[in-house]
C-alpha cells in the first residue's frame, strides 16, 4: 500500500514536470533541457523568500513559481527566439537550453552554495490513507496536481489564449494568418512551462533537501515520461507519468534502489525500438 | 595540399612542445586536450558529417574509461593491451545505442543517446563492487616499456603517446570522411529520400556512422584511464558532456579539424581559469555563454571564421 501511494507521489510530481516539457515542445519544437534547472531555482527562491526573508511560505510559493517562469521567458528571449527558422534548429536549442542548465546550475552553487536545504512542508501533519501514512504534504501533492493539470487542459482547449497555444503548435503560419501573435504565444507557452517546473521545484523543496543538481534526476525521469507517453500530448503524457511513478516505487519494493533506474532506461529504450513515437503516441 | 602541409607543420610544432616545456602540468593540460580533442573530432564524424545529433560519445568514451580500468587493474591485463581494449567496449555499446537509433528521428536521437548515458551511469553506480561506484576506481597500473616507467619522466612518454593517438584518429577520420563511405554519410545528411533513391540505406548508414566514430573515443578512454589511473563516474556528468559538445560546436560541425582546435583552446582556457580563485564554477558558465555567442553570431564555428578570413 505504502508502494502504490508513493508511486502516486512520484507520478504526480513527474506529470507536473513533464507537462510543462511537452507544453513547451507542442508549442515551439523545443526540447527543453534547462527544465530541470528552473525547476531547482524555483526551490531555492521559494527557500530564501520563505526563510532567509521570513516571509513564510505562500509568499515563498509564488516566488518561486514566478522567478522560474520569468527566467523560462528570459531563455525564451535570448536563447531560443534568435534561432528560428534555422535549418538545424534543433541542434542549437538542445545546445542552448544546456548551456542555460549549466548557467543555472553553477549560478545556484555560487549564490547558495553546496549546503543542503529544506524548504517546510506547505501543510504539517500525516495522513492515513487506506492504512499506508504518508505526510499531508505528499497527500496534498496527489491532490494538487490532478486539478492543475486538469486546469491546464481546460486551459489549453477551452480558451482563445490556451487555443492560440495550440494553433501555433500546429501551424505557425496559418496561426499567424489568423491574427495570433506568434511570438507572445511562444513566450507564454515557455513561461508557463517553466512555471510549471518551478511549482514542481516548491513541492519537492519539501521533500528533499534542495541542492544546485535538484533537477538533474527529476528531468531525466520527465524525459523518461515523455519519450514513454510520446511527446506531444498532455493527457499521454500525464498517463504516462502515474505509469512511471508506479513502476519505480514497485521496482524499488522488488529489485532495490540500485536497479530501479537501470530497468526504467532499459524498458525506455525497448519501447522506443518498438514504438518510436512513445507508447501512446501516433505514428 | 596547404591544408595537408599546415596540419604537418602544427605536428611538427605539437611534437617539439615537451622538449621546451618541461612543466609536468602543462604537458598535462596538453595530454587532456589530446583527449578531448579525439573525442570532440570523432563526434563532429556522426554529428556534423553523418548529421546525427546524438549524445553517445561520452558513454563511447566512459566505456573505454572502465574497460581499461578493469582490464588493467581486476584482471591483470597489460596496460598497453588494455587501452585498444577500449576501443572494443566503445564499438559494442554503439552497436547497441544504434539499434534503437536507426530508425528515430530528431530529438528522439538525442533522448535516446542521453538516455543511454545515463543507463550506462546507472550501471557503473549500482555496481559498486565492480566498479568502485561513486567513488571509482583507483591505482590502476600505469604504462611501462620494460624497465621504463612512465610515470617517473614528468609525462615526457604520455605526451607523446596521447599525440600519437590524435594523429591517429586524425587521419583516420580525413581518411574515413574522403572516401566513398564519407560521402554517402552527406548524401543522407543533406537528402535523406535522395540518398535513398540511389540504394544507400539511410538505417546502415547510420549504425556505421557511429560505429565508427566510437572507435577512438573508446580508445582514448582506455588511455584515460591507464594515464590519470583512475576510473570516475563523473565522466558521465552533464558538465564534461556539456564541455566536450560544445568544442564540436564552437570548433565547427563537419570540420573534424575545427573541433581539436577547438578542444585545444577551451582546455587551456577552462584549466587556466580553474586556477584563479572563485573561478571553479563560473568557468564553466563562461563556456556555456560563448557556446551560446558562437551558435548566435558565428553558426559555422571557429573553423569557418578562421577559413573566412583568410
Amino acid at each position: 500500500m505504502t508502494t502504490l501511494v508513493s508511486g502516486i507521489v512520484l507520478g504526480s510530481l513527474y506529470a507536473l514536470m513533464a507537462s510543462g516539457l511537452s507544453l513547451i515542445w507542442t508549442t515551439l519544437g523545443v526540447f527543453n533541457f534547462a527544465h530541470g534547472a528552473l525547476m531547482m531555482i524555483g526551490a531555492f527562491v521559494a527557500w530564501t523568500v520563505s526563510e532567509p526573508l521570513g516571509l513564510g511560505l505562500w509568499p515563498g510559493l509564488m516566488a518561486g513559481i514566478g522567478s522560474a517562469a520569468l527566467l523560462g521567458i528570459i531563455i525564451e528571449f535570448l536563447l531560443v527566439r534568435p534561432f528560428y527558422g534555422r535549418s538545424n534548429m534543433l541542434l542549437i536549442t538542445v545546445m542552448t537550453t544546456l548551456a542555460a542548465m549549466i548557467i543555472l546550475e553553477k549560478s545556484a552553487q555560487i549564490i547558495w552554495g553546496a549546503r543542503l536545504k529544506q524548504l517546510p512542508r506547505l501543510v504539517e501533519g500525516d495522513v492515513s490513507v487506506f492504512g499506508a501514512v504518508v505526510s499531508a504534504h505528499e497527500a496534498l501533492i496527489v491532490l494538487l496536481a490532478p486539478l492543475i493539470l486538469l486546469a491546464l487542459w481546460a486551459f489549453t482547449t477551452k480558451t482563445a489564449t490556451g487555443r492560440s497555444l495550440r494553433a501555433v503548435g500546429q501551424n505557425q503560419d496559418a496561426a499567424a494568418l489568423l491574427g495570433i501573435n506568434v511570438p507572445l504565444t511562444f513566450a507564454l507557452a515557455f513561461g508557463l512551462g517553466a512555471a510549471l517546473a518551478g511549482l514542481t521545484g516548491v513541492l519537492l523543496g519539501g521533500i528533499r533537501f534542495i541542492t544546485p543538481s535538484l533537477g538533474a534526476e527529476p528531468l531525466v525521469k520527465a524525459m523518461i515520461v515523455v519519450i514513454f507517453g510520446g511527446l506531444g500530448s498532455l493527457g499521454a503524457t500525464v498517463g504516462a507519468a502515474f505509469v512511471i511513478g508506479l513502476a519505480e516505487a514497485f521496482l524499488v519494493l522488488v529489485l532495490g534502489l540500485y536497479w530501479t533506474p537501470f530497468m526504467l532506461f532499459l524498458g525506455l529504450i525497448v519501447v522506443l525500438i518498438f514504438r518510436p513515437n512513445g507508447l501512446f503516441g501516433r505514428a | 595540399m596547404l591544408r595537408t602541409l599546415g596540419l604537418l607543420l602544427a605536428l611538427v610544432g605539437l611534437a617539439v612542445v615537451p622538449i621546451f616545456v618541461t612543466d609536468s602540468y602543462t604537458r598535462h593540460l596538453f595530454i587532456l586536450a589530446f583527449v578531448y580533442a579525439v573525442i570532440a573530432s570523432n563526434w563532429d564524424l556522426s554529428l556534423g558529417y553523418a548529421g546525427l545529433f546524438n549524445f553517445g560519445h561520452l558513454t563511447f568514451f566512459a566505456a573505454g574509461v572502465y574497460t581499461a580500468a578493469l582490464a588493467a587493474k581486476t584482471f591483470g591485463v597489460n596496460p598497453w593491451l588494455a587501452i585498444p581494449m577500449g576501443g572494443a567496449t566503445a564499438v559494442l555499446a554503439a552497436l547497441i545505442v544504434s539499434l534503437p537509433v536507426a530508425r528515430l528521428k530528431g530529438i528522439y536521437v538525442v533522448l535516446v543517446t542521453f538516455g543511454f548515458s545515463q543507463l550506462v551511469l546507472q550501471l557503473i553506480l549500482s555496481q559498486s563492487q565492480i566498479t568502485g561506484g561513486a567513488g571509482g576506481m583507483v591505482r590502476i597500473p600505469g604504462l611501462e616499456i620494460g624497465d621504463y616507467r612512465f610515470i617517473r619522466d614528468f609525462k615526457f612518454g604520455y605526451y607523446y603517446v596521447a599525440l600519437g593517438l590524435l594523429t591517429l584518429s586524425t587521419v583516420y577520420l580525413f581518411w574515413l570522411t574522403k572516401s566513398p563511405f564519407g560521402k554517402s554519410l552527406l548524401a543522407v545528411r543533406d537528402n535523406e529520400d535522395y540518398a535513398q533513391a540511389r540504394g544507400i540505406s539511410v538505417a546502415r548508414q547510420r549504425v556505421l556512422a557511429l560505429v565508427a566514430s566510437a572507435v577512438f573515443p573508446g580508445i582514448a578512454g582506455g588511455f584515460f584511464a591507464i594515464y590519470l589511473r583512475v576510473a570516475a563516474p563523473d565522466v558521465l556528468s552533464f558538465g564534461t558532456l556539456s564541455l566536450a559538445l560544445s568544442m564540436v560546436l564552437i570548433g565547427g560541425t563537419a570540420t573534424i579539424i575545427g573541433p581539436i582546435i577547438a578542444a585545444l583552446v577551451l582546455t587551456f582556457a577552462t584549466e587556466a581559469m580553474a586556477g584563479i580563485r572563485g573561478m571553479e564554477e563560473a568557468r564553466f558558465i563562461v563556456v556555456a555563454v560563448g557556446m551560446i555567442l558562437i551558435l548566435r553570431f558565428a553558426p559555422g564555428g571557429l573553423a569557418r571564421l578562421i577559413g573566412k578570413s583568410t
